[in-house]
């Protein structure tokens, strides 16, 4: 049973966040609410996300579990005007998904959760350092660095006690320090790492500007992100894996 | 090569190519080199392939193209080349070396004529392995440090017998003898779009409800590499004779036929030579700027023709999977 309303605005924010990395996904359909989680086909580039009830109008569910084509299901959420509602139900006999906006239905056929990637393990990861930043200041960093460079190096200076970003290109570079004033936190630790601009150039997409971004970071590490969505009451979590420095 | 008709018989299936993260794929070098050769030369003008004198390195091409989804999906190739040519193939490659000479003569004929479509069908039909492959192959194969075995004679047959040994995940071949040499498992299609195809030799026998030896009277009946089969038997035929008879000798003294050294041909695919003496890595660390200079530099092919396949390489040993955290 998945009877739910939402916003077109927290609907599509939580699909444009796992649809950079996959194209198909499973929805866990809890009762306390959605859970999405997902790894891209090289293993590179990990989605983990989770949508309160809270976060509905309303919401009813007992624990299915549904698999779904995001570019679909974005496309029927993007008709949907600003402010508009979406209702979801899902019909268990037809195993399909009715979805409604404003008098407009839809009924999207969904796909056999069994035939969808393996949902991945969450990697156990012990990371030294915490930097909480605005998602605008990870935004210029990763806009700049892709001007230079297709990867980045993100790191903490555990002496003088500053995050930094790093893009090196054939004749360019791009360098920015962020101390603990410039940042909301700054938990020093030894870090540095470098990664994909590919990849983090669409995380970077699902990160709204306004909201307070935790990066867990460490040396030739996985990055974790951490961040919210609808107010606080959706929470999504990126996990990238490093490149090997070469030089 | 190998017999087509083992298709009807083999028990075969499409693996994703993420399933195979991990593994090592022990292939049949000279099987995959022949059809990068083939292709590269139908589609790609001769300059991109030979160096300013003329030599034909169509296969560095090749490897630099058909390497990188190895890489992508975290699967080791170990290249088994063919050693010296077991006695009975060398008719074989004797009557493929006639042919070839013909072919040379009508592509002589195209191209006075100027008749573009069959210049490019008998140039790839006149490929070989000329020394200067054999060498070039193996030297980049090094520098990519990916793993090369010699066999003692059939690159397959050693190929069958790393995996085996349980030293390979699977061996690598489009052709069907594979399953004859006794190898467990036979990806085919492996650097081709989409996803390769698995042959299961276990599968295939229970199917059947032969063993090994019966599966190769059967397609000795049919038909391999190194005999004519017997007119008139397919796949079908074959197996219901050799189920029914038992083996080889009983069915054709029951159907008054008879193949050429099929003592030999059994024994081939029963005793095939292969050595243990061969030992490799699967943690490969390639070089790529040597790899590339020996390519473009040393010998002389287009940098544009190789640059998008030693970048994918690049991308795939830098670039590190979570599950190495998992």
């Amino acid at each position: 049973m998945f009877k739910a309303i939402v916003s077109a605005e927290t609907l599509s924010s939580a699909l444009d966040s796992v649809s950079v990395l996959v194209d198909e996904c499973k929805i866990h359909l809890e009762e306390e609410g959605l859970a999405i989680r997902a790894v891209d086909p090289a293993n590179v580039g990990m989605v983990d996300l989770s949508l309160d009830a809270a976060a509905f109008e309303s919401y009813e569910a007992d624990g299915g579990l549904i698999g779904v084509d995001l570019s679909r299901l974005e496309d029927i959420a993007g008709m949907a005007e600003s402010g508009q509602l979406i209702q979801l139900e899902l019909d268990e006999e037809t195993r399909k998904l009715q979805i409604q906006i404003d008098g407009l239905e839809y009924t999207l056929a969904l796909i056999d959760p069994d035939s969808i990637r393996q949902e991945p393990d969450i990697p156990d990861l012990d990371l030294p350092a915490e930097v909480v930043l605005e998602g605008k200041d990870v935004n210029r960093s990763v806009k700049a660095a892709d001007m230079v460079s297709d990867h980045i190096a993100l790191g903490v200076d555990d002496a003088e006690e500053y995050f930094y970003v790093d893009a090196e290109g054939d004749t360019d570079d791009v360098h920015l320090e962020l101390t603990e004033a410039d940042l909301i936190s700054l938990q020093v630790g030894p870090a540095h790492s470098l990664f994909s601009l590919d990849y983090l150039k669409d995380m970077n997409k699902a990160i709204p500007s306004d909201t307070e971004v935790t990066l867990e970071l460490g040396e030739e590490f996985p990055i974790k992100m951490h961040f919210g969505f609808a107010e606080g009451q959706g929470q999504v979590t990126y996990m990238l894996a490093p490149r090997i420095q070469s030089d | 090569m190998g017999n087509a008709a083992l298709r009807d018989i083999a028990v075969i299936e499409e693996v994703p190519f993420d399933d195979l993260a991990g593994a090592t794929v022990a292939v049949d070098a000279h099987n995959w080199l022949y059809r990068y050769l083939t292709t590269t030369v139908k589609w790609t003008a001769s300059e991109t392939y030979t160096t300013p004198d003329g030599t034909e390195v169509a296969n560095l091409v090749g490897i630099v193209q058909g390497l990188p989804k190895f890489f992508e999906h975290d699967v080791t190739p170990v290249m088994v080349f063919d050693g010296g040519p077991s006695d009975l193939k060398s008719d074989e490659i004797e009557s493929r070396r006639e042919q070839r000479e013909t072919y040379e003569e009508q592509l002589e004929v195209a191209r006075e004529e100027g008749d573009e479509v069959a210049i490019a069908q008998l140039e790839s039909r006149t490929q070989r392995l000329t020394p200067t492959i054999q060498e070039t192959s193996r030297e980049l194969l090094e520098l990519l440090d990916v793993p090369v075995v010699e066999a003692p004679a059939e690159g397959e047959a050693q190929a069958a017998h790393i995996a085996r040994r349980g030293d390979a995940d699977y061996v690598g071949s489009e052709d069907y003898d594979a399953l004859l040499f006794g190898a467990p498992l036979t990806l085919r299609q492996l650097t081709s779009k989409g996803n390769p195809e698995c042959m299961d030799l276990e599968a295939t026998l229970e199917k059947h409800d032969l063993t090994l030896e019966q599966l190769i009277d059967a397609a000795i009946l049919i038909g391999t590499d190194f005999n004519e089969g017997v007119p008139g038997i397919g796949p079908k035929t074959a197996i219901s004779a050799i189920t029914e008879h038992g083996d080889l000798w009983s069915v054709l003294e029951a159907r008054g036929e008879h193949v050429e050294y099929a003592d030999r041909v059994r024994d081939l695919f029963r005793n095939p030579n292969v050595t243990d003496d061969y030992e490799f890595e699967t943690t490969l660390d390639p070089d790529l700027s040597a790899a590339r200079s020996y390519v473009v530099d040393e010998w002389g092919v287009a940098a544009d023709e190789v640059a998008r396949g030693f970048e994918r390489i690049e991308e795939s040993v830098t670039q590190t999977g979570l599950d190495r955290w998992t």
